[in-house]
């Protein structure tokens, strides 16, 4: 292809652009729109991966008191918990602490706890373990080595819900492969099908062309730069939106899902960088498909 | 410079062309004619690639149509200029661009385009009239605009389809003056036509015919 045609071929498509304004505004919109959810879905999965790791990698441990405990052992039991890598003691509950607690979690249905002889919670250790070198503690040999010492009931941690936390996270990601699959055939479709009524409106232009002698990319190029430029300015508007709307969220705190106390970050710069290619690939490649069966004169 | 070889024609059941054998020489002006529906614009289509024959050969400055690529005919065509009976103008582009395009489709650089283009609308008569759009100008002036485009990358060969088929007898003078210049000038001129008035005129060379046949030549 010779240099010299590139300007023509900017010109073409920008004069296709504007003599269907119509079709490729209301084509850009409808882009903007499915991307936007994609945008919003993947904001949402960034930020609960990222929470969930950041719990992930902490962790928690409650450490159950025998009953009756003396003092000096507590005292050395606490000593002895401070001393273990990355632990941190967070809350000490006492035995009437942890009752009170149960009665306030219990509400209205807190009567039944009126019929027992005596409280039968155990006083507990809540010890918080932060990463040691970037990674969670192992938690079954701390919870090894806690039990065996003395004045301690039982030890529990934060494993079971974790796991089912990843386990939901599974599932969210292959909704998003599932609804990012969908969305991309749906933009796939919008810009093939505005890229062929394009064609169509310029019939004549193309076949006169091709009389007097334009080479078939000739003629297809100023359409691919048409459909290219429907979906970079898509990708763009729609990250500039998801940007306003992750702003404006982040402003008020958040406090959608009740996460408020997290901090709500934008998706990170490839994220960014795989919307707006994946946007302007799918306008490349919808002109491609819209082009294919028009070259027969 | 033109030459067929045993050339049929179908389009379904209907037969177009049958066993069409001729040749044209460089440099000739000939005239295709014979009634409507004789198989003239089917010829000059098959002359151009705009069709493919059912069967036969079809040779263009030693080019068999037959063997080439798709690419090599888009080049082949800017070597062959084409004039339709109904102009085929871009109505929504001023005649400069009109008849620039062919040039434009070529990638010739914007001076070369914008002094060869001149170049052919004054040898149509039409430099003065460079801004205006098809539909401001006549019939006759249109076509004109249509052969400025045939002829402004300098073709080896002109083929017009019924180029006077829709003007008046003074205007079609005008036209079939302006074909023997370009023709004076060293271009193949292969034009289709059925009226008669034309061909009593002229004592150039004719292939007639008929039902899809050659039935003589004069």
């Amino acid at each position: 292809m010779r240099l010299r045609l590139v300007p023509y071929f900017i010109r073409q498509a920008f004069q296709n652009v504007r003599e269907n304004r119509l079709v490729h505004i209301v084509g850009i919109s409808t882009m903007v729109i499915s991307l936007l959810i994609f945008g919003t879905f993947l904001l949402l999965f960034y930020n609960l991966d990222t929470w969930i790791h950041g719990w992930g990698n902490t962790l928690s441990m409650s450490i159950y008191l025998e009953e009756g405990i003396d003092s000096g052992t507590e005292k050395k039991l606490v000593q002895l918990i401070r001393d273990l890598p990355g632990a941190k003691i967070d809350e000490m509950v006492s035995k009437k602490q942890a009752y009170n607690n149960l009665l306030r979690a219990l509400g209205k249905d807190s009567v039944v706890l009126q019929g027992l002889p005596r409280n039968p919670l155990p006083a507990s250790i809540e010890v918080v373990f932060k990463p040691l070198n970037g990674e969670r503690p192992d938690p079954g040999p701390i919870k090894e080595k806690l039990e065996k010492l003395r004045g301690v009931e039982e030890v529990q941690y934060s494993e079971e819900w974790l796991n089912r936390f990843e386990g939901l996270m599974k599932v969210v990601r292959l909704a998003g492969f599932i609804i990012g699959g969908l969305l991309s055939l749906g933009v796939l479709f919008i810009v093939t099908n505005t890229i062929k009524l394009t064609i169509y409106s310029r019939q004549e232009e193309i076949e006169i062309m091709k009389l007097v002698g334009a080479t078939d990319w000739f003629v297809k190029i100023p359409f691919l730069i048409e459909g290219s430029f429907q979906g970079v300015l898509s990708g763009l508007v729609s990250l500039l939106a998801l940007y306003s709307g992750y702003a404006f969220l982040a402003a008020k705190k958040a406090d959608i899902l009740g996460l408020a106390i997290l901090d709500f970050v934008f998706v990170p710069l490839p994220y960014v960088l795989t919307i707006f290619l994946v946007s302007a690939g799918l306008g490349l490649v919808g002109s491609f498909i819209a082009l294919g069966r028009f070259f027969n004169l | 410079m033109i030459q067929l070889f045993h050339m049929f024609k179908n389009f379904g059941p209907n037969v177009a062309l049958q066993d069409i054998s001729l040749r044209v020489r460089k440099g000739d002006f000939v005239f295709v004619t014979g009634p409507s529906g004789a198989g003239k614009t089917t010829l000059l289509r098959l002359v151009f690639g705009a069709e493919k024959p059912t069967s036969g050969n079809i040779l263009i400055n030693g080019i068999n149509l037959n063997r080439i690529r798709r690419q090599q005919l888009d080049l082949l065509r800017r070597k062959v200029g084409f004039v339709f009976q109904d102009f085929k103008l871009l109505t929504g582009r001023t005649i400069f661009e009109n008849v620039a395009l062919a040039l434009e489709v070529a990638g010739e650089r914007p001076s070369y385009i914008r002094k060869k283009t001149h170049l052919a609308l004054r040898s149509v008569g039409l430099a003065k009239k460079e801004l205006s759009y098809p539909l401001q100008l006549s019939g006759g002036e249109q076509q004109r605009v249509a052969i400025a485009r045939a002829i402004v990358n300098d073709p080896l060969v002109l083929l017009a389809d019924e180029p006077t088929g829709n003007l008046d007898p003074a205007l079609t003078k005008d036209i079939m003056l302006l074909f023997r210049t370009i023709h004076m000038k060293g271009t193949t001129v292969l034009v289709a036509t059925h009226s008669r008035e034309l061909l009593e005129e002229t004592a150039q060379k004719q292939i007639i015919l008929n039902h899809g046949r050659l039935v003589g030549e004069k």
